[in-house]
């Protein structure tokens, strides 16, 4: 007999505006506190105490223009021995291009010991809904790609595939952060030093996608995946197609078309070599990468309501969650994509779903942020 | 008085007497040597001690039969010389020792006493007692060796017989004390120290004499009480000495493993000496154990304190000397001395806690594995019989059997996890608490006892919670709980607190007979184990840390506030029972799907009685006290676990039962102290998230959703406005859930929405209510001066103006259309509000659009089937109106919406219905105004004028009792109403002569005197409107005066009313027409009236 659906084991209220992305930290042994970062519309970003369910601090940086990302740097052993570990995160908003071109940009963030400084920004001049994606390639250094130019200079470009223009990859070494982020000049050097460093990286892969085709580049998702030691990137483009990319050589390696409408989200599970991506139409496909380096599809799923914004795979690939369109967020098995649960909560589009990376597999959570404000948590399937 | 100083000058004197002596063994001859005696110095004595004694000795050697005075005054001669003298000769020693005893000896023929005179008795022993101090340093020693033990046994069974067979007091305490000095422990500090080996041989020595002793002397000590309480004493002071000093743990440890061979000479002797090996200290104790529990039995319910009082030092002298040799007797003694804690003397009572601290201190318990044991094994005989014993002693008995077990665990202290860790310990001691703390659940009351009303809606001070007083069933006296409230802490400072709180917890879930009594108990436990409120001998080792405590503390949370546990069936209200119901099943169906562990099968439901009931409030009360206790341990750590906990302690106070609300307040307090909350108030504010998360979750299970409603009004009760922002996002799921169960929640959310109403009412109602206010005042004003203008024309005599006037007037009544749209558009500012012009384009604020919300599902609401349904949308309606009073733009929309509806219940419903809508109605008229006016008289006033009418000739010939009638209440609210909306509506003029014509009849005074007061008042408001038409009115009816015109050619006045014989409206309307002159007379200028004679 079928259970019915759980309710959240919490809300999360406050943030006083919609919320675009969520990110846990919850690997830290027991005397750190399990934390989740969820940045919103009016360019907050809330760090919540999972223990109080309460917001330890706001940041405020990104002058009221959305949040599009949020990402950690830092691992539990570099906490360790050098406290200061660091927030990324991309501003990426839309709304407000023509005025605020400057707003686009990625904020570097001081957390450790309590501080809540700004350490640095950057600039994308990207406009549009593309998340970055965020790559440790190997120690202290990491690969962030993301969406760069701004939409007219997309629009002009006509959406030529050449990825030097739309990708902005660039890799920074922990020591100097500064440096690194400040000139896109750095680019050809960083992408040697990529390849420099990616000698001792075994399964890191960047996968990142941009706008593709039609008149607005709108739609950026990104995954990670893993594929040999090289960092390849994986983009899903407004036209419906999603392109393997070799980071290092800046080369398309595969394309294949499997939306007729805009991809919005994709994920890519690199020990079974097989992605997912979601689109604003009512399909789910999922497609796999074969030893020659083609996407192929793999099988589609039909939806009952259209839309999906955000789709994660749980880090142990057993099920995945769909943020989506008709206020729902929807559980699948991986293997077989067959749907487990729909949870209904929220009464607005389900922006974001964001899996916890507790070290113990029964405290795991799942988070869902809403346009309704909320963020809803739910610890669903922790026991399989 | 010492007249010979030197010994030859006593000698001189004492010679011829002691001479005289030896020849002639007479009484006299022996005062008289007593008498010089008296004139010899001591250190002149000293030397002629041996040539004194001579004489007195040989007398008493003279074979045969004495008289026993002569035996009687040498015994006291030698007695005094002795006392003066000290004896420095071992020999002299002894053989005055032998001597001594032998006038005691019965005759070698007869082996009975002998019948000797008691003076005698008691000189010799005196005598015996004056000898054995007398001698000199270690001379004494000497009478102690293996040979003299004939001797010595002799004179110890001598003394023994008499402190046993006397009847004379005074002989029984002094052989007694000289059987002490004898034993070499005397009182006084005289004599030096004996050092170990001394003692040890004397040990060896006494051995062979303790059975004698402690036999005889336990039988005096069990002995009559009529031989008086001095006697017991020193019989129960030698028991102890003599057995410390034989049994010393510090001795036995030191006896070698085999005899000594004593010389060959001895060997008859050596036969008489004692080995005090493992062998023979296991079988005296065993021995000395019984007789340890005679004496105990008889002494400790001694009447005389002192014999207490001994006995405590008994038990303390044992407890530190022989701890090892006596552990068996142990049960016994640490019996008595616990149970005497509780003694009614108070010198006993300190006494015997100073043993039990020092007991404590030194950790004579702590240290001896084998005296836990005999500690614990009396834990559990008593544990066995406390429920036999709780059953049958009186409360008195109890009190004493509980200190009993309090104190063994007091000793015990951290021992006591020995005690715990034995199965079959912590099992029987569980259930004999859990047995005698089983409540008394019989008392119907606190079932029926219901919250009247919503409770004072904001308590301001934090009253600290006292715990509701219990009653249990097997004892009423409070002294007893609060010995077993210690009991508990003890268990808890002491004893492992995850062992303790994991069996309860199982005892707990057992079964629900035990659940209340379990909780308690587990209160206690943390509160004790958190050290709060526990009296203690020895503190424990290592403290509690505050994880383990939260650890302990979390889990117990977590079964209490189980679904199971905390939503239990405390009324069978038709109303509240089958949700209540159905979330038990709901819960345990839930509780079983997320812990695979637990399976609960659910049996059929019980009937519920009053008893299930009564019992189901004491166990949520119980928990709730419960966390209130924890939350004191933790302090400010209970604040991490609010989010957990105060949701539900919330949703019980909003409980219906008196007592759980009640408590659940008092829980409240206690949290607010605890965390640092300076009222209940900042408690809430602080906390609303977590609440607000609460109440949201659980409004999506229809079944918890009542629960839910109860919460957020709880939290709105004790919140203020701060709350708003929050509380605004759950009032929108609670009303999106109210959209979706129209049906079968109605009753609960409009209770729920009345409560936020009522709360914002209360939060921003304030300003809105003054400006009403003061609007009104604005609109009297302005009534006035228009009225004053009128009056102006009417006074102005000018005639030609009168008539210009009239015409005007004419014209108007005939239809002369502009003329009132003039007028209406004079009347529009002043009926609109003005705030309503800023406000029509600024966005409402929240609470003013909570408030359109909530009306918008009253308009669907009213209609329900259900009466009492109606009724509250009613009341909430009513808020709301007031709530949207400032915002007409939004209110008139609303109003127009509600209309249809509230006619229907205005004109064709329930009369309750009906009275509560004509309130809505009357707050509808104050903030709406004429908007209603065309309404009113075409849908309303009919209806109600009619009902008037029709009503009045029965509540004319009714009795009394129509007071009480809801009818009479109809009437008596119409009336009082219609006045003011008459005056709200600024009713034309054809509406109000219905009016007037339906509330005249109510002027009779064959009316109830309340509706004729209240139909004045709705004349008083119609003179407001249009004094001239009432006067009219009220003047065709009865008219006291004529009217001179004041003209001639002018007709004179004729009204229906002059002239008429005074009838039942006579009265009511003299009244008030004379109100009606006075009011015009307050005019600036009346001078009509003036002018008529009046």
């Amino acid at each position: 007999m079928a259970l019915p659906p759980p309710d959240p084991q919490f809300v999360l209220r406050g943030t006083s505006a919609p919320v675009h992305t969520l990110h846990f930290s919850c690997g830290a042994p027991e005397p750190d506190i399990p934390l989740l970062f969820s940045g919103s519309e009016n360019g907050f970003i809330h760090v919540w105490n999972l223990k109080t369910h309460r917001v330890d601090t706001a940041l405020d940086g990104h002058g009221r223009k959305s949040v599009y990302c949020v990402e950690t740097m830092g691992s539990k052993d570099r906490l360790l021995r050098q406290p200061g570990f660091l927030r990324l995160q991309l501003v990426d908003n839309l709304f407000h291009c023509n005025s605020q071109g400057r707003d686009q940009r990625i904020c570097f963030w001081d957390l450790a010991e309590g501080r809540t400084s700004l350490t640095d920004s950057v600039f994308t001049e990207h406009v549009g809904f593309c998340r970055c994606s965020l790559l440790k390639v190997a120690q202290g250094r990491w690969l962030i790609a993301m969406a760069a130019r701004s939409l007219e200079e997309v629009g002009s470009q006509n959406f030529d595939l050449e990825p030097d223009q739309f990708l902005f990859v660039f890799l920074m070494s922990g020591s100097d952060f500064g440096a690194a982020i400040q000139d896109v000049s750095l680019y050809l050097e960083t992408r040697g030093g990529c390849q420099a460093g990616h000698a001792h990286v075994s399964e890191v892969m960047a996968v990142f996608d941009f706008a593709a085709s039609g008149d607005k580049a709108e739609e950026w998702e990104l995954g990670e995946l893993s594929c040999g030691s090289q960092p390849v990137l994986l983009a899903g483009y407004e036209d419906g197609s999603v392109v393997l990319w070799n980071v290092p050589m800046g080369k398309a390696l595969s394309q294949l078309i499997c939306h007729q409408e805009p991809v919005m989200s994709l994920d890519f599970d690199s020990e079974k070599a097989k992605g997912i991506s979601g689109s604003s139409e009512k399909v789910l496909s999922i497609w796999s990468l074969n030893e020659q380096q083609n996407l192929q599809v793999y099988k589609t799923h039909e939806l009952v309501n259209a839309g999906i914004s955000d789709i994660t795979i749980r880090p142990d690939k057993k099920i995945l969650a769909t943020a989506g369109w008709d206020h729902r967020i929807r559980i699948f098995g991986w293997k077989k994509l067959k749907p487990l649960a729909v949870l209904d909560y929220h009464t607005a589009t389900v922006h974001c779903v964001s899996f916890s990376d507790h070290s113990n597999p029964r405290d795991r959570l799942l988070a869902a942020g809403s346009k309704d404000q909320r963020i809803s948590v739910w610890s669903i399937y922790a026991q399989t | 008085m010492a007249v010979f100083d030197t010994p030859q000058a006593a000698f001189g004197a004492l010679r011829p007497v002691c001479v005289q002596l030896t020849r002639a063994q007479t009484v006299e001859n022996v005062e008289q040597l007593q008498a010089h005696l008296a004139g010899v110095s001591g250190a002149a004595l000293q030397e002629l001690q041996e040539y004194v004694l001579f004489p007195l000795r040989f007398a008493l050697r003279v074979p045969g039969p004495k008289q026993e005075r002569l035996v009687q005054s040498l015994v006291q001669c030698i007695s005094s010389v002795l006392a003066a003298t000290c004896v420095k000769k071992q020999e002299l020693l002894q053989e005055l020792f032998s001597e001594l005893c032998t006038c005691l000896a019965p005759p070698p023929s007869s082996g009975k006493a002998a019948p000797l005179s008691e003076e005698l008795k008691l000189a010799v022993i005196q005598a015996l007692h004056t000898l054995m101090h007398s001698a000199y340093g270690d001379i004494i020693l000497s009478l102690y060796q293996p040979s003299t033990l004939p001797l010595l046994g002799f004179a110890v069974s001598l003394l023994l017989t008499l402190a046993e067979q006397e009847k004379a007091k005074q002989i029984k305490i002094s052989a007694l004390e000289c059987l002490q000095v004898l034993v070499l422990q005397c009182d006084c500090q005289e004599h030096q120290r004996l050092d170990e080996d001394e003692a040890q041989k004397c040990g060896d020595l006494f051995a062979s004499f303790l059975p004698g002793i402690s036999i005889t002397l336990s039988r005096v000590i069990a002995g009559d009480i009529k031989q008086g309480h001095k006697t017991t004493v020193s019989a129960i002071r030698l028991f102890y000495l003599i057995v410390g000093l034989v049994m010393a743990d510090k001795q036995l440890a030191r006896i070698p493993k085999s005899k000594e061979k004593l010389p060959v000479e001895h060997s008859r002797l050596s036969e008489l000496m004692i080995h005090r090996g493992p062998d023979w200290t296991k079988s005296t104790a065993e021995k000395l154990s019984l007789l340890l529990h005679k004496v105990v039995e008889s002494s400790s319910v001694h009447p005389h304190w002192k014999v207490r009082l001994e006995l405590v030092e008994l038990v303390h002298h044992l407890l530190t000397n022989c701890n090892q040799s006596l552990v068996d007797s142990f049960s016994h003694l640490l019996k008595a001395l616990v149970g005497l804690v509780n003694d009614e003397n108070s010198e006993v009572q300190s006494r015997c806690n100073e043993v039990l601290q020092g007991i404590g201190e030194q950790r004579i318990v702590a240290q001896n594995r084998a005296l836990a044991d005999v500690l614990s094994e009396n834990l559990h005989s008593l544990a066995t019989a406390l429920p036999r014993l709780m059953n049958s002693q009186d409360d008195m008995g109890k009190v004493s059997t509980l200190s009993l077990l309090l104190g063994y665990l007091k000793l015990l202290g951290s021992k006591v996890n020995i005690v715990l860790n034995s199965v079959s310990h912590l099992q029987r001691l569980s259930k004999a608490l859990l047995q005698v703390l089983e409540l008394d659940v019989t008392d119907v009351k606190i079932v029926e006892a219901r919250r009247s009303g919503p409770p004072g809606p904001l308590q301001q001070g934090v009253q600290k919670s006292r715990c509701q007083k219990k009653y249990f069933r097997f004892f009423t006296e409070e002294k007893v709980f609060q010995l077993l409230q210690q009991v508990c802490r003890v268990l808890g400072y002491y004893g492992n607190l995850y062992l303790l709180v994991d069996h309860f917890m199982g005892l707990y879930s057992e079964s629900s007979l035990y659940r209340k009594q379990a909780a308690m108990i587990l209160n206690e436990l943390v509160t004790g184990a958190a050290g709060v409120g526990v009296d203690f001998l020895q503190e424990r080792e290592a403290p509690l840390s505050v994880d383990d405590l939260k650890g302990s503390i979390t889990s117990i949370l977590d079964e209490y506030m189980d679904q199971a546990n905390w939503y239990l069936v405390t009324s069978i209200d038709t109303e509240e029972s089958s949700p209540e119901q159905s979330v038990q099943h709901l819960g345990l169906a839930v509780r079983a799907r997320g812990t695979s562990s637990s399976v609960l099968h659910l049996s059929p439901e019980p009937p519920v009685t009053t008893r299930t009931m009564n019992s189901n409030i004491w166990q949520i009360c119980i928990q709730l006290e419960g966390v209130g206790c924890f939350a004191a341990v933790l302090g400010k750590e209970f604040r991490l676990l609010l989010l957990s906990a105060l949701y539900p302690v919330l949703e019980k106070a909003g409980d219906r039962t008196l007592l759980i609300s009640e408590t659940a307040l008092g829980t409240l307090a206690d949290i607010c102290e605890a965390c640092g909350y300076d009222s209940v108030r900042s408690l809430i504010n602080e906390n609303s998230d977590y609440l607000v998360n609460g109440i949201s979750l659980n409004l999506r299970q229809l079944a918890y959703q009542p629960r839910a409603s109860q919460v957020l009004d709880t939290m709105l009760r004790h919140s203020d406005a701060n709350l708003l922002p929050l509380v605004e996002d759950v009032i929108q799921d609670v009303l999106s859930t109210l959209d979706q169960t129209y049906n079968s929640q109605a009753s609960t959310f409009l209770r729920v929405l009345h409560s936020v109403m009522t709360a914002l009412v209360q939060w921003f109602g304030m300003p809105s209510a003054q400006e009403h206010q003061q609007r009104q005042t604005d609109k009297g004003q302005s009534r006035a001066r228009s009225q004053g203008q009128q009056e102006v024309t009417m006074t102005s005599q000018e005639v030609e103006r009168f008539f210009l006037d009239y015409v005007s007037q004419k014209q108007i009544a005939e239809g002369d259309l502009p003329d009132l749209e003039e007028e209406e558009a004079d009347e529009v500012p002043l009926a609109k509000p003005e705030p309503s012009c800023d406000t029509g384009e600024a966005p409402m604020p929240s609470h003013a659009q909570l408030a359109r919300d909530v009306m918008e599902r009253c308009i669907h609401l009213l209609s329900d089937g259900n009466l009492r349904v109606r009724l509250k949308v009613l009341d909430v309606l009513e808020l709301c109106v007031t709530m949207l009073h400032p915002h007409g733009n939004h209110l008139l929309p609303m109003a127009h919406r509600v209309w249809p509806a509230l006619v229907t219940r205005l004109i064709s419903d329930d009369p309750l219905a009906v009275l509560r809508a004509f309130k809505v109605l009357c707050t509808l008229a104050q903030t709406c105004g004429d908007f209603l006016r065309q309404r009113f008289s075409k849908d309303v006033l009919p209806k109600l004028t009619s009902s008037l009418l029709s009503q009045a000739p029965v509540s004319a010939r009714a009795g009394p009792v129509y007071s009480h009638t809801l009818a009479f209440k109809l009437q008596l609210a119409v009336l009082q109403g219609l006045g003011s909306l008459c005056e709200e509506l600024d009713m034309g003029e054809s509406d109000l002569n219905k009016v007037a014509d339906a509330c005249l009849i109510y002027l009779s005074a064959k009316q109830p005197v309340k509706l004729q007061e209240a139909a004045q008042s709705v004349f008083l408001h119609l003179m407001h409107v249009d004094p001239d038409s009432t006067w009219l009115l009220l003047s065709e009816v009865c008219c006291p005066e004529g009217y001179e015109p004041p003209h001639a050619s002018l007709r004179p006045v004729k009204l229906s009313g002059m002239g008429r014989p005074r009838n039942e409206l006579t009265d009511n309307v003299l009244l008030l027409l004379q109100r009606l002159q006075q009011q015009e007379g307050t005019a600036p200028s009346s001078s009509t009236q003036e002018a008529s004679p009046s």
